[in-house]
C-alpha cells in the first residue's frame, strides 16, 4: 500500500477528470455544431454513385407492413431518375423514436421518419422536424383530395406537420357461428354497452368468454371519444396545451363500468396486453366479441375457421354515436438535412398518396387509403366484393361525427398515459373499483403532464 | 528540489503500474465512470422532451420515488424475484453438477445437455416461453387440459405473472450455473475423496465435509454473480410481460426503461438507477463480509 502512495490516486482522479471534461466538451460541441448547422450554410445532399439523392425513410412496419412498403419504394425508385428512397425497418415505434432522438436535428437524421400518432405533439416540439405545410404551401399541394377524417387527427392549428400515412381505427370484430349457435342474428351485431352485454351474456359458454378487450390505452381513448368524451382538457389539448387528464369524468367512467359488468359476470376473457393472444383466442373459438385494429381485419378473416363478422365499436346507451379517432402513424420529415434531400422526401410523400399506391398499401395490410380515390381502384373494389367486412372500417370512418372528441388528444406524454391506462384497466379485472383506479390513471398522467409542461422551453 | 526529486523516485513504481493500467483505466471511464457520473448528475433534474436537464429539482425525484407505492411495488417484486430465482436455481443447478459429475459412460452427453440453456439467448428462449404461456395455444394450458386441471392465466393473472417469469428465469440461467459448478467439482483433487473412502465416509459424509467446503469459492461467486444478476434482470420481462398485470413484474431495471424510453423521464429514471446500484453495492459488501468467512480457499 505504502508504494503506491497518494500521488498514483491522485493521478488517476486527475486523469478520469480530464477525460470526464473531454467527454462534456466533445458533447456541448457537436451540440453547436447542430444548432448554427439549422440556421446557415450551405449542406451537401447524400448522392448515389450516378448521382441521384439519397435518402432514408425509417420506418416500424413489420411483416407484410415492410414487404409492402419495400415494394412501394422500389416502384418509387424506378418511376423516376432523380431521387432513389432506402427504407430501414427501425423496430417498434417507441424504439425508432428512441433512434431518432439519438441523431434528430442533425445532418444525419433520415429525411423521412414514421412517427405514431400519440407522438404527433412530441414531434412538433422537438424541433426536429420541418411542418409538412411548408411544402404543401410552396407546391400548391391539394389537400382536398386527402382524407378529411384523417388530416383532422395530424392537422394542429390548422398547419399540417407530418403526412398521415398508414391509418387505422378500431372495430369489433365477432364470431357470426356462434351468434347463430347462441340464437343472435349474425347479422346485426350488438351496438350499445348494454347490448354488448347482454350478448355476452348469451354467447358466453364453458369454453369461450362473450367478449374481450386488449389491454391497450388506444382502445379506451375510442370508447371514450365515440360517446364525444375528451380526454384531456383545452379541448384535448386542441385549444391551448393541455394542464389535467379529464377521462375519469362520466364518459370513462361508463366504459369503466362497462368492462367491470361483464368481467364480474364472468363473460369477460382477459387475454392481456399482446395482440397476438388475443387473435389467437377469437381464432381458436376462446372469445366471440372482441375489439381490434382496422389493420388486424384481413387477418380475423384469414385465420378464422368461421364466419367473421366486423362491426363499429359499441358505445354507451345514453348518447349518440360520435365515431372514432384515427389511430396508427404518419410521416414526417427532417429539418437540418440538405434541401435536395427534403425536395426527395417531398416527392416521395407526394407518390405515397397517389391513389394506385394507396390502393396497394389498403390491400396489402388492411390500413386505411388516405387518399379515398383509391377506394375507387379495380382491385379494392374487387377485393370489397369478396370481404365485405373491409368496408366496414371505412364506412366507421366517414361516419365520424368531427369534433374535439374524434379529433383525439394531443399530448405529448401519451405513451405515459396509456401505460397508466393499462395499468388501471389490469386493476379492474382484479376487481379494485372503477373510478378508483381511474382517478390513479389520472393523476399518474396529470403528473407527466405537469412535469412536460414544466420542462418545456 | 530534493524532497520532489524523491517522491518522483519513490513513485516509480506506482507510475509504472498507472502505465499499464492506463488502458482499462481510459476504457472504464468512457463506458462506465462517465456514464455513472452523468446518471447521478441527472437524477437530481426534471429533463425536457429531449432527455436534457431542464430543472434543478435537487432530491425531489429521490423523495417522490421513495413515497411512491409504484416504485414500492417494484422494490418488492425484484426482492422477491430474486428470492424466487437465485435459491432455487443454484440448488438446481448444484445438483445436475453434481449428477453430471459422476464418471459414467455418456456423461459428455448430460453434461451438454445441462449446460445447452447457456446458448440460448434471453430473447429467444423468452419467445419460446412466451408460446408455452399462451393462454389459448399454449403447451401448459393444454398439459393441464389433458389431466383435467383448471386452467392457469400464466402471465395474466398477478398472482402467478412473477412465478411463470421466475421459472423461465430459473431454466434460462441453470445452464451457467451448472457450467461454473462443474467446473468447480472437478477441480477438487481426487485424493481427498480416495482417502475418505479407504476412512469408510458414506456419500453424503463426503459431500458434506470434502465437496461443499472444497466448492465453496466457487458457490461464492455464483451466488455473487446470480444475485446481481437477478436484480438486473430486463429481457424476459420485456417479452414476456411487459411490467404487467397491475404491475406485478414491473422490476427495477424494467421500471427504469420503462422511465427513461417511454415516458421520456431521465431524472426519475436515474435516481431509480442510483437507488438500485446503492441496494446492489450493499447486498455485495454484506456477502462479502457475511459470506466470506464460510468460504475455503485452499
Amino acid at each position: 500500500m505504502k508504494k503506491f502512495g497518494a500521488n498514483p490516486l491522485l493521478w488517476l482522479l486527475i486523469l478520469a477528470m480530464a477525460i470526464l471534461t473531454a467527454c462534456t466538451n466533445s458533447d456541448s460541441n457537436t451540440n453547436n455544431e447542430s444548432s448554427t448547422g439549422d440556421s446557415g450554410e450551405k449542406k451537401e445532399p447524400a448522392k448515389t454513385e450516378d448521382g441521384k439523392v439519397s435518402i432514408e425513410f425509417w420506418h416500424a412496419m413489420s411483416g407484410t407492413g415492410q414487404e409492402s412498403i419495400d415494394a412501394i419504394v422500389k416502384g418509387f425508385n424506378e418511376s423516376q431518375d432523380q431521387y432513389e428512397v432506402k427504407a430501414e425497418y427501425q423496430g417498434s415505434y417507441e424504439e425508432s423514436l428512441t433512434k431518432l432522438r439519438g441523431v434528430g436535428g442533425t445532418k444525419d437524421a433520415p429525411a423521412i421518419t414514421q412517427v405514431f400518432e400519440v407522438g404527433t405533439k412530441y414531434m412538433i416540439e422537438s424541433g426536429y422536424i420541418e411542418p409538412m405545410q411548408s411544402f404543401i404551401d410552396k407546391d400548391n399541394y391539394d389537400l382536398s383530395q386527402l382524407e378529411e377524417n384523417i388530416l383532422n387527427y395530424y392537422r394542429v392549428d390548422g398547419d399540417l406537420y407530418s403526412m398521415p400515412f398508414n391509418s387505422s381505427t378500431p372495430v369489433m370484430i365477432y364470431n357470426k357461428d356462434a351468434f347463430k349457435e347462441a340464437g343472435l342474428d349474425p347479422e346485426k351485431a350488438p351496438e350499445t354497452f348494454s347490448e354488448v352485454i347482454e350478448a355476452a351474456e348469451k354467447l358466453t359458454t364453458d369454453e369461450m368468454k362473450g367478449f374481450s378487450m386488449l389491454t391497450y390505452g388506444w382502445f379506451f381513448e375510442q370508447l371514450v371519444a365515440t360517446q364525444g368524451g375528451l380526454y384531456v382538457n383545452e379541448d384535448n389539448g386542441r385549444s391551448g396545451d393541455a394542464t389535467e387528464a379529464v377521462f375519469n369524468g362520466p364518459e370513462g367512467r361508463n366504459v369503466f363500468d362497462f368492462l367491470d359488468r361483464m368481467n364480474k359476470a364472468g363473460t369477460f376473457g382477459n387475454f392481456g396486453t399482446n395482440w397476438d393472444d388475443i387473435r389467437a383466442a377469437f381464432s381458436t373459438g376462446k372469445v366471440a366479441m372482441y375489439m381490434d385494429s382496422s389493420a388486424g381485419v384481413a387477418g380475423a378473416i384469414n385465420n378464422a375457421p368461421f364466419e367473421v363478422g366486423v362491426a363499429y365499436i359499441p358505445h354507451a346507451d345514453e348518447v349518440k354515436r360520435n365515431g372514432v379517432v384515427i389511430g396508427g402513424a404518419s410521416l414526417w420529415m427532417s429539418k437540418g438535412i440538405a434541401e435536395e434531400e427534403q425536395e426527395a422526401a417531398w416527392e416521395f410523400m407526394k407518390y405515397l398518396t397517389t391513389p394506385e399506391v394507396q390502393a396497394k398499401w389498403h390491400l396489402d395490410t388492411g390500413y386505411f387509403a388516405i387518399n379515398p380515390k383509391a377506394y375507387d381502384e379495380e382491385d379494392v373494389k374487387a377485393k370489397w366484393a369478396e370481404y365485405p367486412q373491409y368496408k366496414v372500417t371505412v364506412d366507421q370512418l366517414q361516419d365520424t361525427v368531427p369534433g374535439y372528441a374524434t379529433q383525439g388528444a394531443l399530448i405529448s406524454v401519451f405513451p405515459e398515459s396509456r401505460q397508466q391506462i393499462v395499468t388501471a384497466l389490469e386493476e379492474l379485472y382484479q376487481g379494485k373499483d372503477p373510478q378508483e383506479v381511474l382517478d390513479k390513471a389520472v393523476e399518474g398522467t396529470n403528473r407527466a403532464i405537469e412535469i412536460a409542461n414544466k420542462t418545456k422551453k | 528540489m530534493n524532497t520532489t526529486g524523491s517522491l518522483w523516485k519513490r513513485s516509480v513504481n506506482g507510475r509504472t503500474a498507472l502505465l499499464y493500467l492506463l488502458p482499462s483505466i481510459i476504457l472504464f471511464s468512457v463506458f462506465v465512470f462517465y456514464p455513472m457520473f452523468r446518471t447521478i448528475y441527472l437524477s437530481f433534474f426534471l429533463t425536457d422532451q429531449a432527455g436534457n436537464a431542464a430543472i434543478n429539482v435537487g432530491f425531489e425525484n429521490y423523495q417522490y420515488l421513495l413515497g411512491s407505492s409504484e416504485f414500492q411495488n417494484s422494490m418488492k417484486a425484484t426482492i422477491l424475484f430474486v428470492l424466487y430465482t437465485v435459491p432455487i436455481g443454484i440448488i438446481l443447478a448444484l445438483f445436475f453438477a453434481l449428477l453430471a459429475n459422476e464418471k459414467l459412460k455418456g456423461i459428455g452427453f448430460f453434461r451438454t445437455m445441462y449446460s445447452s440453456t447457456m446458448g440460448v439467448s434471453v430473447a429467444a428462449s423468452s419467445v419460446i416461453w412466451l408460446f408455452m404461456f399462451n393462454p389459448s395455444i399454449g403447451m401448459f394450458n393444454r398439459l393441464l387440459q389433458t389431466v383435467g386441471l383448471p386452467q392457469i392465466q400464466w402471465l395474466l393473472d398477478p398472482e402467478w405473472a412473477l412465478l411463470s417469469v421466475s421459472m423461465s428465469t430459473i431454466w434460462m440461467n441453470v445452464g451457467f450455473s451448472f457450467l461454473i459448478l462443474l467446473g468447480g467439482l472437478q477441480n477438487i483433487d481426487e485424493h481427498l475423496y480416495e482417502s475418505s473412502r479407504i476412512d469408510g465416509a458414506g456419500y453424503f459424509y463426503r459431500l458434506r465435509r470434502i465437496t461443499l467446503p472444497m466448492l465453496s469459492p466457487t458457490l461464492f461467486f455464483i451466488i455473487t454473480i446470480s444475485l446481481i444478476n437477478a436484480f438486473q434482470t430486463f429481457g424476459q420481462i420485456d417479452i414476456l410481460t411487459k411490467g404487467g398485470p397491475s404491475q406485478s413484474t414491473n422490476l427495477i431495471v424494467y421500471s427504469i426503461y420503462r422511465e427513461a424510453f417511454v415516458n421520456y423521464q431521465f431524472g426519475t429514471a436515474s435516481a431509480q438507477a442510483v437507488i438500485l446500484f446503492v441496494i446492489i453495492l450493499i447486498v455485495t459488501i454484506l456477502q462479502f463480509k457475511l459470506g466470506e468467512r464460510k468460504v475455503h480457499y485452499q
